[in-house]
């Protein structure tokens, strides 16, 4: 099994853009660390990742997101989150991390948004 | 000596080495089953020494572990730098190494070269890519170990590798359930007009990081606390056992919820920086009347009245433990009364596949009713976990206040 195993790393408009899928949990959450760290080193300090078709998420898979927001955000960077109003978005009012890491809610506001935009939770 | 001159093919050597390792790795603890393995290699390779050097990654060094033939190796703790020596040579090469001269300039261990050790082989053990330690063996008579010598103890210690790996694993797993099993409390406290129950199921029979705790305080409050910490086996229980005592003490400190949780956030971010963990934390009053409740990232729980469908408890969200110093969090106020029951869960409980986590919460306050804290705990696992098994820990804790509470009256 390759570290990317259903998290593709996409290049979208020179952006690189993690694909997350339906659900991220304890037996996957090791993917998608790779996959971050793999889109942390292929774009200029910024990244998106696609939560559109993810459900769940639970504290194995928070717990890489919130690594590499640290991580981004220390180095100058910053790790855009894509969550439309339903699905994953409910787990990050409950765990409070929608005020903490910068989200939207589509691919194309994200990719439209100017690099050096402050981060706002929507 | 070359392989030609060998007076037993390849392949029965090879079966030999097989043969062992097959009928050894059960029954025999990891110490056991490596020197029986290396008596073996020793006497199939007519070598006077062999030993296992298994790396300690927290020190970077190779520690004698099993020795045939030379003990004291393993009586007298020897340590070998990766990088440096014979062992360590071959650790950080990753390569086997054949050495047909042994002084204090190519072997750090004085034990080998002190007792008359002409000669050497060694290899490396491997996890997958990772380097875990080192099989060697030594000669007093100076001979030059071959190319098919090698072969056969690299096979040996993949074998090693592979029973020190999964035994390895195996002991974690069980310090893990044992450290589970001494942090959740097997009784709950008897508290006067509340009933008690909980359940804990490890996920897929590996225990991750979910715990409860439930304890009254000299004021006489109830309190119930619900965790979850990111990640399983032995280092989310040790997590989750420092997150216990921590909690416990700063709640004997102050009675205000989102203080303790505030505080056991700070000290989280101090001591575990990489820790991650959702907590619900809730004092009960001595009347039973009331809770006041803070969560950290935690689902709200479920409160049922008589009377009425159960709902999601109405519970300001506060940020998950281990994100930001700055967070603070805030105190809601639920009222309970006579005959409710709050319902604490974790995530395990309610998660599906492919299904959004609202679909779950709504099969869970479906499932909770204001009955005895026992038989409303048996009806949500029936109704939520059924006949499968487990991927995620499940946790599940019901308060239930009894209908005429005796403490005041009949409310």
């Amino acid at each position: 099994m390759t570290a990317e195993a259903g998290f593709p790393v996409e290049m979208v408009s020179g952006v690189p853009v993690v694909v997350v899928p339906e659900e991220i949990d304890i037996t996957n959450a090791d993917n998608l660390r790779a996959a971050l760290s793999e889109a942390a080193s292929h774009g200029q300090g910024r990244f998106v990742v696609d939560m559109t078709r993810t459900q769940f998420c639970d504290t194995a898979g928070l717990h890489a997101l919130v690594a590499a927001h640290k991580r981004t955000r220390t180095g100058g960077g910053q790790l855009l989150l894509v969550m439309p109003g339903a699905g994953v978005l409910r787990i990050f009012e409950i765990t409070g991390l929608d005020q903490v890491i910068p989200h939207v809610a589509s691919l194309e506001e994200a990719l439209a948004r100017p690099p050096d935009a402050p981060a706002q939770p929507s | 000596m070359t392989a030609q001159v060998d007076p037993e093919p390849v392949e029965v050597r090879f079966r030999a080495i097989q043969s062992i390792t097959d009928a050894a790795l059960s029954g025999l603890d990891d110490r056991e089953l490596l020197v029986a393995l290396l008596d073996r290699v020793r006497e199939i390779l007519r070598a006077d020494t062999a030993a296992v050097l298994l790396l300690d990654v927290s020190s970077g060094q190779l520690i004698a572990t099993a020795a045939a033939g030379l003990e004291e190796e393993v009586r007298q703790g020897v340590h070998v730098p990766v990088g440096r020596g014979f062992a360590g040579r071959i650790a950080a090469e990753r390569q086997p190494v054949i050495l047909d001269h042994v002084d204090h300039t190519t072997v750090l261990n004085p034990i080998l070269w002190a007792r008359g050790i002409r000669s050497m082989a060694g290899v490396p053990m491997m996890a997958g890519n990772r380097v875990i330690g080192v099989m060697h063996v030594g000669s007093l008579t100076s001979r030059q170990f071959t190319e098919p010598d090698v072969e056969l103890l690299q096979m040996a210690a993949d074998r090693a590798a592979a029973a020190v790996i999964s035994m390895n694993a195996q002991a974690d797993r069980l310090a893990a359930a044992a450290l589970q099993r001494s942090l959740v409390p097997t009784a709950l406290p008897a508290v006067a007009g509340a009933e008690l129950a909980a359940r804990y199921i490890p996920g897929d029979g590996a225990v991750g990081g979910d715990w409860y705790d439930v304890f009254t305080l000299p004021s006489g409050e109830l309190c119930v606390v619900m965790g979850d910490v990111a990640g399983s086996g032995l280092p989310a229980a040790v997590i989750m056992g420092r997150m216990r005592s921590a909690l416990r003490a700063y709640a004997l400190e102050t009675r205000d919820p989102a203080e303790v949780l505030d505080r056991l956030d700070r000290k989280m971010q101090h001591f575990e920086p990489d820790a991650m963990a959702t907590v619900l934390y809730a004092i009960i009053d001595p009347s039973l009347d009331r809770m006041r409740i803070c969560l950290a990232g935690h689902f709200p729980p479920v409160i049922a009245i008589p009377g009425q469908p159960a709902e999601l408890a109405r519970v300001a969200p506060g940020l998950i433990i281990g994100v930001s110093p700055e967070a603070r969090r805030h105190v809601t106020t639920v009222p309970i009364p006579p005959g409710a029951l709050v319902c604490c869960y974790t995530d395990g409980l309610i998660e599906r596949p492919d299904e959004p986590i609202d679909v779950g919460l709504t099969r869970l306050t479906r499932a909770v009713t204001a009955e005895p804290a026992e038989a409303a705990c048996a009806a949500v696992m029936r109704a939520l976990v059924g006949n499968q098994a487990a991927r995620d820990d499940i946790a599940l804790l019901m308060v239930r206040r009894q209908p005429q509470s005796p403490i005041i009256g009949s409310g």
